[in-house]
């Protein structure tokens, strides 16, 4: 196995010309894939070698995974993920682009790291988080606030420390109040609109504050994480390989599947499983049906936004197509329950194929003239049109996925970089824009979608027959991988390691709109309130795939909203009125 | 008719339209379900809703005042003194005596005024934002209401209403280009005062969570409510006054009485019907942009003036 590695590894050039660069600071190398290289460096130079990789090799950061592994080695370490696609100097060639992993180990001695914020923005999200939930300190960090936790998490409780506690656990608040600070902007004149916990618009938990001048957005902070869940802790503490995909699933309402084919392609590659043909072709089926409802979804939304629930109302309409189509294909009209390691659990009969065949052909039909109709809606293209603008640089700083990106001119969509499951073996093509918009997100959506429905078509017609399983495999205790798939929103990554103990290791899932987030507060600036929620809407936030990590006391949590006055009618049990007059 | 008969007329018909009003708010919402394909509520929808509304509980912010808690009833209150001056089923204005257009333009003014400090008086921060939406509209839409009353009072010779109706009914009133040109500015101007999509920018949902109506609730919010849904259909039936007051009845008599009923309610039925097709094949303005549209409805209402003078 090593040997096919050693002869395909795409990542060579790299390394090689980090061991130049950096001398003795890289100390290890580790294959876990062609394409998947692991480099234990100093813990001192890696801010400087993530942001070399970051800024002149083309990187864009997928994720930081934190482990706990003191019980392996008497260290924490971390993980930086990057996807090095190479600067442009040279003519772009697959064969370069990989997944470098920069790790460094953190004594527990002294919990604390240099920060590779300072010079790659795009860390700031996953540093805090590894404060939160390691109690390792980013030197450096400018933001010192937490992420995850809920501010009545006592200090020194560490969720995701291996000694710290049991995943049932729910420690006594510390505190009665609310007491993130949002960012003070230091001008008395704005006024503040919080946008949150609760919006109207957003269904979802989500703390926005926006500092406004009358109509006009000066700049914007946001608190979430109010829906933890604890599914990392879980994973690791009591399911074993085959379970965690059910949980996967449940990780979005909407792009489960994605998360739940990146756990398995995480899985595989750590253990080097070949998996059958027809299996990657029936998962590839099924990722895009989920693309289908999910983009569906946005784009109803978008109509809903700016006040056109016409246009939602069809759309959703519409949408039931694809859901009854997931239906067929898997039993259930979410795309759930259809992975185990090694392949799918259900294949995809004649009849099966016949009728989602007949539904694509209508289901194209009917949306072309829908978005035909919605772009020539009156006022559509007037409040979308320059609103909600992600300048490119600030993506490139930020590495933000999917469609977001993809509207600001990239053309980066991880199916093509990183081929997984079958999408190396049909032909189709990527979709962007260069409109930087909420427009140009929108129309990135559209044409995907159509994209979509062709890769459905293909795959069901070119898909080769044989197994859908292998189960001749062996669990081989701490190897880990990274999995990855571009869900409707963007790049699901996860991060797996093995255990000895039929259990995961260590769990990162990482999902999409998680790398959207925190560009968002550049998006908000310059435009007017009547927009937020829309420009919210286009980067097609999913909270609760973000927040994955420790378990809220919901109860608790309205009591802790009080200080919001403004807020608090939608949360607050009406007997219990401190306000009732 | 007798001065009695005629407030008897009034009482009946503030009566009918203050019942009526939800009924066509709860035809405007089937109407939007079925564009949006979806099943919808049933018509007596609004009914139930105020019902319940009236049983629930009220919760009022710590800050509100005195006018926070009078803004509904007097909304309620103004619109019903409209509706009993507006010449709907005879076509004299049945409190001729008591009021004009002038009148009714400022009865209209008076409870947007107060719902305006009401929303800034709760603090809420949406609701200041919806105030100074729901202001602007109003300083856009006024001018044309006004200038257009005033044309038809140019016209007719009168501004009490009876008259300009009588004298529509009786064809005595030239359908001059500047007549037509003030029933389009004036339908215009309905339509966004209704607080119909694209111009509700004050309420919107999406981006002000309903603006300063989402500090009501309870019996408050019951009666705005219905104030709301009165406004919409006497702004309507004013509407019809001015320029189609076909059918109304000019003497006291049981048939008249109700071709008149039947007609207004037809023709309301077809403004609201069209009111809710246009709502629904839009999008909301952003409102920095929604200036350009006002500007056209009072550019024409100043045109129809011009016509005026010009005698054409």
């Amino acid at each position: 196995m090593l040997e096919t590695i050693e002869q395909t590894k795409s990542g060579y050039r790299y390394v090689a010309a980090l061991r130049e660069q950096f001398g003795r600071a890289v100390q290890d190398e580790s294959w876990q894939a062609p394409d998947q290289v692991t480099l234990t460096v100093d813990l001192n130079t890696l801010p400087a070698i993530v942001s070399w990789l970051y800024y002149q090799q083309g990187g864009w950061l997928a994720v930081v995974a934190a482990n706990d592994e003191r019980p392996l080695n008497g260290n924490f370490a971390l993980y930086y993920v990057l996807s090095v696609e190479g600067n442009g100097s040279e003519p772009a060639q697959n064969s370069d682009k990989c997944y470098m992993v920069v790790r460094g180990l953190v004594p527990p001695y002294q919990p604390e790291f240099p920060a590779v914020t300072p010079h790659v923005p795009a860390a700031v999200w996953y540093e805090r988080e590894v404060r939160d939930m390691f109690g390792l300190q980013p030197v450096g960090i400018q933001d010192e606030r937490r992420l995850v936790l809920p501010d009545d998490w006592p200090e020194d409780l560490y969720p995701l420390r291996k000694d710290t506690m049991d995943y049932r656990l729910r420690p006594e608040p510390t505190t009665e109040n609310e007491t993130y600070e949002f960012l003070d902007i230091g001008d008395e004149e704005l006024v503040q609109i919080p946008l949150g916990p609760l919006h109207i618009t957003s269904d979802e938990p989500g703390h926005f504050r926006l500092f406004v001048d009358g109509e006009h957005i000066v700049d914007a902070d946001y608190r979430l994480f109010y829906v933890h869940r604890g599914m990392e802790k879980l994973a690791e503490t009591r399911m074993n390989y085959d379970q965690v995909p059910f949980l996967a699933d449940r990780i979005c309402g909407i792009c489960g599947y994605a998360h739940n084919v990146a756990y398995a392609n995480s899985i595989e590659r750590a253990l080097d499983i070949t998996i059958p043909e027809r299996a990657h072709y029936i998962r590839t089926i099924l990722l895009e049906v989920e693309r289908l409802h999910s983009h569906l979804l946005n784009l109803g939304l978008a109509c809903h936004f700016v006040g056109f629930d016409t246009g939602f109302m069809q759309l959703f309409r519409v949408r039931e197509k694809a859901m009854q189509m997931a239906e067929v294909l898997t039993g259930t009209r979410k795309t759930y329950g259809m992975n185990l390691i090694g392949g799918v659990r259900r294949d995809i009969l004649k009849d099966q194929r016949v009728q989602t065949l007949k539904w694509i052909a209508e289901l194209r039909q009917e949306v072309t003239s829908l978005v035909s109709i919605l772009l020539e809606t009156p006022y559509i293209v007037q409040r979308t049109q320059n609103v909600g603008r992600l300048e490119p640089q600030v993506a490139r700083d930020y590495s933000p996925v999917g469609p977001t990106l993809r509207g600001s001119g990239f053309d980066r969509d991880i199916r093509v970089i990183h081929p997984y499951s079958a999408y190396d073996r049909v032909p189709w093509t990527t979709s962007y824009k260069d409109g930087c918009d909420v427009l140009a997100r929108t129309l990135v959506r559209a044409e995907e979608f159509f994209t979509s429905l062709s890769l459905v078509e293909t795959c069901l017609e070119t898909m080769p027959e044989g197994p859908i399983l292998v189960e001749d495999f062996q669990y081989k205790p701490y190897r880990f991988a990274l999995g990855y798939v571009e869900a409707p929103r963007g790049e699901d990554i996860h991060w797996s390691m093995l255990g000895d103990n039929q259990k995961l290791y260590r769990w990162r899932c990482r999902a999409s709109s998680y790398n959207n987030w925190p560009p968002l507060r550049y998006m908000l600036r310059n435009n007017t309130i009547s927009d937020a929620p829309l420009i919210v809407a286009s980067i097609d936030p999913c909270y609760s795939c973000t927040e994955r990590v420790t378990v809220v006391d919901v109860r608790k949590k309205k009591a802790q909203i009080i200080p919001y006055k403004e807020m608090e009618r939608y949360c607050r049990e009406r007997k219990d009125s401190p306000l009732k007059t | 008719m007798t001065t009695v008969q005629l407030i008897a007329v009034g009482v009946l018909q503030a009566l009918l339209l203050l019942i009526a009003a939800p009924l066509y708010s709860g035809f405007v919402r089937v109407m939007r379900a079925k564009i949006h394909s979806r099943k919808g509520p049933p018509l007596t929808q609004n009914y139930r809703d105020l019902f319940k509304l009236m049983n629930r509980q009220e919760v009022i912010s710590e800050q509100a005042g005195w006018i926070f808690r009078i803004t509904p009833y007097l909304t309620l209150a103004a619109m019903l003194l409209v509706a009993l001056i507006l010449p709907i089923l005879t076509v004299w204005s049945p409190l001729g005596m008591v009021g004009d257009l002038i009148l009714i333009i400022y009865l209209f003014a008076l409870p947007r005024v107060f719902f305006s400090i009401a929303g800034l008086e709760t603090g809420n921060s949406f609701g200041a934002v919806g105030v100074r939406r729901e202001l602007l509209m109003s300083a856009l839409v006024e001018p044309i209401l006004i200038l257009v009353v005033f044309v038809m009072a140019l016209l007719a010779g009168t501004t009490n209403l009876g008259g300009i109706s009588s004298q529509v009914v009786a064809r005595t009133l030239p359908y001059s280009m500047g007549f037509w040109l003030s029933m389009a500015s004036f339908a215009f101007a309905t339509f966004v005062e209704m607080g119909k999509l694209p111009f509700d920018v004050g309420e919107a949902e999406q981006e002000l969570q309903e603006g300063p109506l989402a500090e009501y609730s309870g019996r408050s919010l019951a009666i705005m409510k219905w104030g709301i849904y009165l406004k919409q259909l006497v702004l309507v039936g004013l509407f019809l006054a001015l320029f189609l007051p076909f059918g109304s009845m000019s003497s006291l008599t049981a048939v008249g009485g109700l071709v008149a009923l039947i007609s207004f309610a037809l023709k309301a039925l077809a403004f609201f019907f069209v009111a809710a097709f246009l709502e629904n094949i839009m999008a909301r303005t952003r409102f920095m942009k929604a200036p350009a549209a006002t500007w056209l409805a009072l550019g024409s209402a100043v045109l129809s003036f011009v016509f005026y003078l010009a005698n054409v």
